[in-house]
């Protein structure tokens, strides 16, 4: 059963192709990971799969279903939850209260207007749940301004597993944390069941590693590897891209 | 600790504790209750201007504080609830209370349905501007459409006091300060709940983070559209309040000018609280009425100055200052399990 | 309508449109390069009108010394809004714009407690003053000088914009902010000569425009309102769009009151919508 299939998806900004035929599909369960150099288009793709942009050209099916020009939030009720490159919790809330607010969002609650946030025990005692498993719980009364980088992205990441979504997006997850704190991650996407398929933005080699079953290598917005992780660390091309980069830092430094 | 535990300790707490937190409303309730017989009628007056301008900037801070709109357009929505009234009464001779005030919030939310659908198809910038320009564009309609003023004059003048349908009964100052703090308080109460609803967090949510309130589930242009139509219900109110209050309305009541009152009241008394807005209504109003006697001419300056100075140096408003100084005193009673 | 009036109501739309250009242009340029609403811009140019009027006429001293003295007074409050608040509100865009509300208020009542509410009376420099009478048309020579002062001051904003270092750094800006400043340019120095070169054409506005519309307490926002309208429609960060949009709404705003008074005003705020909808950057502007 297919999660996801791509067909020849193109996106294109005034003149600059970000993305150029871009087709692959994804079973259900599979964990995937999309690497590249900056500028790839990786975070276009995930934008384009998530609704927040229209491709170009090209057709996305997820389970089966058309849903290339389909908005963002209906693509969330469909079962897709995505993380952010950027943290994008809000910060001037408390984690309780993103937290909240992250649970409503597929449910018919989210338009109530007269009950208090807090009358529905049954919630909070799921984001009882979801924030000590990330031993959030007790810090559920801060602003989510004042935690630290790695427990923002803690946060962000067990918010985005918490709705129980189909596919998982994550945009980046270990940027700007710690090996010990990657590993965290690592360790949160290997527990998930075999119900969730999982695809990951990622610079992080040993997060990808650890975690991908799969690995798909864009350049220049073009997928130029697909394959099992063994395969890609000795795939020609591959090394090509990574070590054009480095020989031109070497060079750029030598001169 | 499970919710239910976490229920039973906030039972728990000294009723010092709780008293201090809800002290702010019930000391509120009571001097709008008792206080006002006891002035003069002219301040019976004030009191009156100033529950009304209360729910107008409550409703504006629903958009502005927990949504993030800032726009410059929403007296038309005060106006459109203002002319109904005036309308109603020039034109029908109807002054029943009863018709006049759902017709005029649902003309009121009219307004805001067609505002919304035009204003929320730009954003940020360009979304002040097309506000500013819905606006005015509703004032020159007031202004040119002669069936909207009365011969010989700009706006509609003479309007009396709603009829409430009951025989014999007469209006004095005094009944209708209670008859508008009866809605002041059910509109409070509705702001209350809307606040603190999924729907007021997801409103909050949407101003700090729009992307990913929308990967969340949510629809975000709806949410928007549908606080706009309720600050535009709720801006009616005040509108129509306002018309039985001065028994006038002007094209000028639709203009730039008055969409300038309720955003330095929430500016003020403090934006994304319940009580800021009505704190800033009561300050302007009060300081307002009293500087216009000792210095008419310099009222508005130095309101323009205390603005300035409230955006700069204490954009909490007035009421962080003082919620501050509330929460520590409840901390000195005992532990404050917040 | 007669080509007497006609010719009238042109001239008039022009020389009405070359003083909300000299308006438009600092308000969008800074709306450009800062992305702030700078709505106290026409407060600026009425207090140099005030200011010019007090040089010219109560001090009875040389018309261009209150020309200058106003622009520079303009440009100096200006500075003193920049400098002294608005940057310190670094990047929050609302509270900016409440601020320069705020500031479009307090200069207006300040300026009526300075000059009380005294409708001021057009005042004239004696080289400027009469008509020009040409075939049956008698047309004050003021209003020519305004519109030939416009045409120079908009080529010279023009050059500026195109031809100069400067203005290639502030259409940098204005189209890549992190770009710029990544190459080393002092954006923020930039920013506040730019938001004071407005500022003095503003205030220069103003005493030049209070010519044939006077001054009174209440320019702040007369003046302003137009010079929005203009910016949407023109387009905004360009002198072209400024230019552009500032003699459409001189023209429809002459010819639309002659033809029909009561329609002119609900005219422009409805183009305006219809431009924010449909092609928000303006008609002449940069695509954002």
């Amino acid at each position: 059963m297919e999660a996801l299939r791509v067909e020849g998806l193109s996106k294109d900004f005034g003149g600059i192709h970000a993305l150029s035929n871009v087709s692959f599909s994804v079973e259900v369960g599979e964990h995937m990971a999309i690497i590249g150099p900056n500028g790839a288009g990786k975070t276009t793709l995930f934008n384009l799969l998530n609704g927040q942009l229209s491709p170009t050209s090209g057709r996305i099916y997820f389970f089966g279903r058309d849903i290339t020009t389909m908005p963002t939030h209906r693509c969330a009720h469909l079962g897709q939850a995505r993380s952010f490159q950027i943290i994008s919790l809000c910060p001037n809330l408390t984690v309780l209260d993103n937290t909240l607010i992250t649970l409503h969002g597929t449910k018919r609650s989210r338009f109530q207007m007269f009950r208090s946030i807090n009358a529905d025990t049954r919630l909070l005692a799921k984001a009882q749940e979801a924030l000590s498993a990330v031993a959030l719980w007790d810090t559920r009364d801060e602003l989510v301004k004042n935690l630290s980088y790695g427990e923002q992205r803690r946060l962000e990441i067990a918010l985005t597993v918490t709705s129980e979504p189909k596919l998982l997006l994550l945009d980046e997850p270990g940027g700007g944390l710690t090996s010990a704190e990657s590993a965290d991650i690592t360790d949160m996407i290997h527990k998930l069941g075999r119900d969730i398929t999982v695809l990951l933005v990622a610079h992080d080699m040993d997060l990808v590693f650890g975690v991908a079953e799969r690995i798909i290598v864009l350049h220049y917005g073009k997928i130029i590897a697909d394959g099992a992780p063994e395969e890609i660390r000795v795939d020609p091309r591959v090394r090509e891209i990574y070590m054009g980069i480095e020989e031109n830092i070497e060079n750029a430094t030598a001169s | 600790m499970t919710i239910a535990e976490l229920k039973e300790t906030m039972r728990q707490q000294p009723w010092q504790v709780l008293l201090i937190r809800f002290a702010p409303y019930i000391l509120g309730l009571i001097a709008l209750v008792i206080l006002p017989p006891f002035f003069s009628t002219p301040i019976q007056g004030i009191w009156t201007k100033f529950l009304i301008f209360a729910i107008f900037a409550s409703s504006y801070d629903l958009a502005y504080g927990h949504t993030g709109l800032l726009s410059l357009g929403h007296a038309a929505f005060f106006g459109a609830g203002g002319y109904t009234i005036a309308v109603l009464n020039l034109h029908y001779g109807i002054d029943s209370l009863w018709i006049g005030l759902p017709l005029g919030i649902l003309v009121g939310a009219l307004t805001a349905v067609v505002f919304g659908l035009i204003a929320l198809r730009v954003l940020g910038p360009f979304f002040l501007m097309i506000t500013f320009a819905l606006g005015m564009l509703t004032f020159s309609i007031a202004w040119n459409v002669r069936w909207l003023n009365t011969p010989g004059m700009q706006g509609i003048t003479g309007v009396p006091l709603p009829d409430l349908g009951i025989p014999g009964f007469s209006w004095s100052t005094i009944s209708f300060y209670y008859f508008v703090l009866i809605i002041f308080l059910l509109c409070f109460f509705l702001v209350y709940r809307i606040m603190n609803s999924p729907f007021g967090y997801s409103l909050r949510g949407i101003r700090d983070g729009e992307p990913r309130l929308r990967s969340l589930g949510y629809n975000t242009w709806l949410h928007k559209y549908l606080i706009i139509i309720i600050t535009g219900a709720f801006a009616g109110v005040a509108g129509v309040l306002y018309v039985y209050y001065y028994g006038m309305i002007v094209p000028a009541h639709l203009a730039i000018g008055t969409s300038f009152s309720p955003m330095i009241m929430v500016i003020l008394g403090g934006s994304t609280t319940l009580l800021g807005p009505v704190i800033g209504a009561a300050v302007i109003e009060f300081v307002g009425y009293f500087a216009s006697i000792f210095t008419p001419e310099r009222w508005p300056l130095i309101l323009g100055g205390i603005f300035v100075v409230t955006i700069m140096y204490a954009p909490g408003g007035i009421n962080i200052h003082l919620s501050r100084l509330w929460k520590r005193l409840g901390e000195r009673y005992g532990s404050v399990k917040s | 309508m007669s080509a007497e009036a006609f010719v009238l109501n042109l001239l008039n739309g022009l020389s009405y449109g070359m003083v909300l250009f000299l308006l438009a242009s600092g308000l969008s340029i800074v709306l450009g390069l800062m992305g702030i609403w700078n709505l106290a811009h026409g407060a600026l140019y009425m207090v140099a009108g005030y200011i010019g009027w007090t040089i010219a006429v109560h001090l009875g001293m040389n018309f261009w010394l209150a020309v200058l003295l106003g622009a520079i007074a303009a440009g100096l409050i200006g500075l003193g809004i920049e400098r002294g608040f608005l940057r310190k509100l670094y990047r929050q865009v609302n509270e900016q714009v409440l601020l320069t509300f705020g500031f479009l208020y307090i200069l207006t009542n300040l300026s009526l407690w300075v000059w009380t509410g005294r409708f001021r009376v057009p005042f004239t420099a004696p080289a400027l003053a009469g008509s020009f009478i040409i075939g049956d048309i008698t047309y004050p020579i003021v209003r020519f000088v305004i519109i030939i002062i416009g045409i120079i001051i908009a080529s010279g904003l023009w050059w500026l914009q195109e031809r100069t270092r400067i203005g290639a750094i502030v259409r940098a800006g204005m189209d890549d902010k992190e770009m710029t400043m990544g190459l080393g340019i002092n954006l923020d120095r930039v920013s506040m000569f730019t938001f004071l070169l407005a500022a003095f054409i503003a205030g220069f506005a103003g005493v030049i425009g209070a010519q044939f519309l006077g001054v009174y307490s209440g320019l702040g926002l007369d003046m302003l309102l137009p010079a929005l309208i203009v910016v949407i429609v023109g387009g905004m960060g360009t002198m072209q769009g400024a230019l552009f949009g500032a003699v459409l709404i001189g023209l429809i705003d002459a010819f639309g009151r002659a033809l029909f008074p009561q329609l002119a005003m609900f005219t422009m705020y409805l183009l305006m919508i219809v431009i924010l909808l449909v092609r928000p950057s303006g008609l002449v502007g940069r695509r954002i």
